[in-house]
């Protein structure tokens, strides 16, 4: 199963590409991404379809609130830099910045995650749950989707911190940052677009 | 500063990841002495983001163009995460990823397109 | 207590003939435990197959639980052709077989096909393409336990709450919370996407191990054609599957957690449910048929002793059917009524598929044209299947046809053609695929002149029961009705459709007694190589061993075990060739993850969510745990292989 590449390439690659079956789980995970790229698109043509069947429910206008959702953006945007310098750093073969970008990483999907609760739990208390309307069922469902990505991703660094300390850096811990790192930007464009097709959208009229 | 490295060219696949087997799915790999890809990508998406937002709450076009102009950006945004922040290039052997990744993408827009173009039910049939 | 009760035995399980089923299973496990016991037995069976992850025991276990599976819903086949066979028939009440014809066909679909094709993925497509395992052994052993532990979840419905009872593809609003209580509906919902998770798991598996562990030498366009269609399948799979994730998914909260995706009187659609279903359920029928078109091109190749005709058109075509399979999909709800140019876009583009189906089958009689054909059961399959599968072909295209369709849609016309397509198309292959490969799985061969007598029957009889049901469709007879009156011209027809499935169910027997004889009574299969191979499995001993190659191969053709053959490099190997080889360690992790996925889906259909979060709390404890497993790993010493290899006989010196 294991064999490693020759020397010569294994002096210029990348720590995460030196062992070929440690690269195998690269385009694994990318295929994993792939696939969920569709999943996301079914999600997403459930609430394009279901925008404005808002029954007795509020509309997306009334619903929304940009403030809120533009520091939630904000947060994620900064994280997803953040996760490219720990990147940066990982290539550097630095290990205490590395884990140090990757708690502020983790810190700021936590403030995220926080804050998309604050909204579910508020949007509830103020309009009634999804039982309202196909609407509200696809927006709660194709946001919070993304939300548990992101929890699952929080649980992930955090499990990768304690990984990076106690193995240091090797081919097999560098793997495993650099697909956490192609997972967490993902999640990163695809709220992006539930910003846009989401939210900015539901505020046209 | 900015040095490329290109793992030697092989011919033949070997079975060990590092076959190429089109030349333009030939992998590529970056490293720089500072982060200014990483800086640069932060600026713009920031950027990006707020100018989609001022469009709408200005509501600078009509709502159709606005539509447009908002998934172009998000569009925009979304390439440079993948190509500054997710090294696309990067692979061992072909990259086979950026095939699966335009295929995911025809089918993620057929299925958002062609679903909201079934589900209009434009026709006296039903 | 009583509530509890009446909850997990409603009037629909304590049926007689249920009990009688429930009766026979219950001796049936007695017996497996007693036998296990008395020959001391599990601690092999924990050690060698629960805890392995050799893909070519996975391929194995696969193919016991989808000819399991096949039992199963062959016996609910036959329990609908008993009903139907004549008119005002009482052997089952109308909610009774709605049930049979629900699980009829998830288990067809879900727990029989789907895992007949990772069964023939495993057990061949690494030894094919000249690589010690698939990319990812240790998923690969999760995806089989996910899909053993659904397919236990969704049978044990009938024994436990009552069986789902709206039809395989489980349209709303009849799935939904009000109209149909029970916790029938939630086995189907929550079985399929654990089960779908796997087959997710199986689609990344395999395609990673395709397109980066071939041989040296081995570039795309000299791989075995079955290896492209696993290839292509794969892929169908992970981008198919998300959608049917989804579809379930919504069902799911609005019959558990109250949102209303498809209630309208919230302004939900249930029509969105079924084009979500059919976004993956297109693209699934081409996951059950290409790797059976793969099937055929390896044993056409093999038993006509020739090269595959036209091999780049092949590959090309099974590259448009996967391209043309994502646009196709609403041809299955042409009466929904979407509009006239929504159903002329989809009308058009499923005839498009015809065209290079119809390349493949000219290719498949040019391969035979002029070859030293064998007629092996193998090949006797294949014979079956080009003229089944081009009426089963042109029948499709007569639904594709707009109009037509609102004329053909849901009666038994439609039934006829995709039991024509996904039974003389697919099964046909798996079971060629099975004799053509079964010396390779267990070291011996399958009795030829039992498996004509299966073959025979099963065939006739499939003719003889679904060419009727063409005409009982023309005749107007729709699907889903459990009886029928006397006069309406349909009696004599559904008489000799019924005839028909018991003799593919005689057929079915006599091929699973031939497998018990055969193991007894057939030859060994010494050489490795008995039907005169062309690709890379055949260069192995039967079955071969746990690290497949000793010294992988160097390929330079397609066809690269003939190629070997007839330049004399078929050789021993030399001894200081052997190095040590890593292999991945046996580890219960996946096991134990499938019965974690178990318990939450349990805990999920009776909603009660102690147990489903402590099944979740499972998942997550084990998938951690796996996160911190840096050992999975272990190496098969140089000596330990030189002595095996010496063993068979294929060290030099």
């Amino acid at each position: 199963m294991t064999t490693r590449t020759n020397s010569l390439q294994e002096a210029r690659l990348p720590l995460e590409f030196q062992e070929s079956h440690e690269t195998l789980s690269i385009l694994g995970f990318w295929l994993f991404l792939a696939s969920d790229v569709v999943l996301f698109s079914s999600l997403f043509a459930v609430y394009a379809v279901y925008q404005g069947r808002v029954a007795a429910g509020p509309t997306p206008l009334q619903l929304f609130s940009l403030g809120p959702v533009l520091t939630e953006t904000i947060l994620l945007l900064t994280s997803s830099f953040t996760c490219g310098l720990a990147i940066f750093m990982m290539r550097r073969g630095r290990t205490r910045p590395l884990v140090a970008w990757l708690v502020v990483t983790l810190l700021l999907g936590l403030g995220f995650v926080g804050m998309e609760v604050h909204e579910f739990v508020t949007d509830v208390a103020v309009w009634g749950t999804w039982h309202q309307s196909a609407f509200l069922s696809a927006f709660f469902t194709l946001v919070g989707t993304h939300g548990l990505h992101v929890s699952f991703g929080i649980l992930w660094v955090a499990a990768l911190v304690v990984q990076l300390l106690r193995y240091g850096l090797t081919p097999t811990t560098a793997r495993k940052v650099y697909t956490f790192s192609l997972y967490w930007h993902f999640l990163d464009i695809i709220w992006v677009f539930i910003f846009t097709a989401v939210y900015l959208s539901g505020k046209i009229t | 500063m900015t040095q490329v490295q290109r793992p030697p060219a092989i011919s033949a696949p070997t079975g060990r990841g590092d076959e190429v087997e089109i030349a333009i799915l030939a992998p590529r790999f970056e490293e720089h002495a500072f982060p200014w890809r990483q800086i640069f990508g932060y600026a713009a998406s920031l950027i990006l983001t707020m100018a989609a937002l001022l469009l709408v709450v200005h509501h600078v076009l009509p709502p159709v163009g606005l539509i447009v102009a908002i998934l172009a950006l998000a569009t925009i945004q979304a390439s440079l995460q993948l190509g500054l922040f997710m090294h696309l290039r990067e692979s061992l052997g072909s990259t086979w990823h950026v095939v699966t990744l335009a295929l995911a993408i025809v089918v993620a827009l057929g299925i958002v397109i062609f679903s909201i173009w079934i589900m209009s039910f434009k026709s006296g049939v039903s | 207590m009583a509530q509890l009760i009446a909850k997990l035995f409603p009037s629909t399980v304590l049926r007689p003939m249920e009990i009688g089923a429930d009766a026979s299973i219950l001796l049936a496990v007695l017996a497996v435990v007693y036998i296990l016991t008395r020959y001391r037995k599990w601690g092999w069976l924990w050690r060698e197959w629960i805890t392995t992850v050799d893909h070519k025991k996975i391929g194995i276990m696969y193919l016991i639980a989808a000819i399991v599976m096949l039992f199963r819903g062959g016996v609910d086949a036959l329990m609908l052709r008993t009903q139907l066979a004549l008119p005002n028939g009482h052997f089952l009440g109308p909610e009774h077989y709605n049930e049979i014809f629900t699980t009829h066909g998830t288990i067809m679909v879900f727990f029989m096909a789907m895992p007949f094709i990772f069964a023939l993925f495993n057990i061949a497509i690494p030894l094919m393409i000249g690589a010690r395992d698939v990319a990812f052994p240790k998923l690969n052993a999760i995806s089989f336990w996910l899909f053993a532990f659904a397919a236990l979840l969704f049978n044990m419905s009938f024994v436990v709450g009552g069986s789902p009872n709206a039809g395989w593809t489980a349209y709303p609003p009849l799935t939904e919370l009000h109209f149909n209580p029970g916790v029938g509906e939630n086995y189907y919902l929550i079985a399929l996407q654990i089960t779908g998770i796997g087959s997710i798991a199986t689609g990344i598996n395999f395609l990673v191990t395709i397109l980066r562990m071939r041989a040296k030498g081995m570039s795309l366009m000299k791989m075995p054609l079955f290896a492209w269609s696993a290839l292509v399948t794969s892929s169908l799979v992970i981008f198919a599957f998300p959608a049917l994730t989804i579809a379930l998914a919504l069902t799911m909260l609005d019959r558990l957690f109250g949102s209303t995706f498809f209630t309208i009187a919230h302004g939900g659609m249930p029509m969105m449910y079924v084009n979500l279903f059919w976004i993956w359920g297109h693209p699934e029928v081409y996951i059950l048929a290409l790797p059976a078109f793969g099937i055929f091109s390896e044993v056409v190749a093999t038993f006509s002793r020739k090269r595959l005709f036209g091999y780049a058109a092949m590959v090309g075509s099974l590259v448009a059917i996967t391209l043309l399979s994502y646009g196709v999909w609403v041809h299955h709800f042409f009466t929904m009524g979407a509009g006239a140019a929504v159903n002329a876009f989809f009308g058009i583009s499923t005839m498009l598929i015809a065209i290079p189906t119809g390349v493949k089958i000219f290719n498949w009689i040019f391969t035979m044209w002029g070859g030293r054909i064998k007629t092996t059961v193998a090949m006797l399959w294949q014979l079956a299947f080009i003229p089944t599968f081009v009426v089963g072909g042109a029948t499709g295209v007569m639904l594709a046809v707009v109009p037509g369709d609102y004329q053909f849609h849901n009666s038994y016309f439609l039934i006829a053609h995709f039991h024509n397509v996904l039974i003389g198309g697919v099964v046909f292959g798996l079971f060629s695929g099975l004799y053509y490969w079964w010396p390779k799985m267990f070291g011996y061969m399958l009795n030829e002149r039992q498996g004509k007598w299966a073959f025979w029957f099963f065939v006739i009889g499939f003719w003889v029961t679904f060419f009727p049901q063409y005409l009982l469709g023309l005749k107007g007879m729709t699907r889903r009705i459990y009886t029928y009156p006397h006069g309406m011209g349909w009696t004599l027809l559904n008489l000799i459709s019924t005839v028909g499935a018991y003799a593919m169910g005689i057929g079915f027997i006599i091929l699973v007694y031939s497998v018990v004889y055969s193991w007894r009574h057939q030859e060994r299969d010494l050489t490795g190589d008995p039907w005169d191979g062309r690709t890379l499995e055949w260069s192995l001993p039967s079955p071969a061993p746990e690290y497949n190659f000793a010294v992988l191969p160097e390929v330079t053709e397609r066809d690269a075990w003939w190629e070997m053959k007839q330049a004399g490099k078929t050789g021993r190997i030399p001894a200081k060739d052997v190095h040590s080889i890593h292999m991945p360690r046996n580890t219960p992790m996946p096991f134990l993850l499938g019965l974690s996925f178990f318990v939450a889906g349990l805990g999920a259909v009776f909603s009660w969510w102690y147990v489903a979060v402590a099944g979740m709390m499972g998942v997550f404890i084990i998938l951690v745990s796996g996160w911190f497993d840096y050992h999975d790993h272990h190496e098969i010493p140089a000596e330990e292989i030189r002595r095996n290899e010496a063993a068979l006989g294929r060290l030099e010196g």
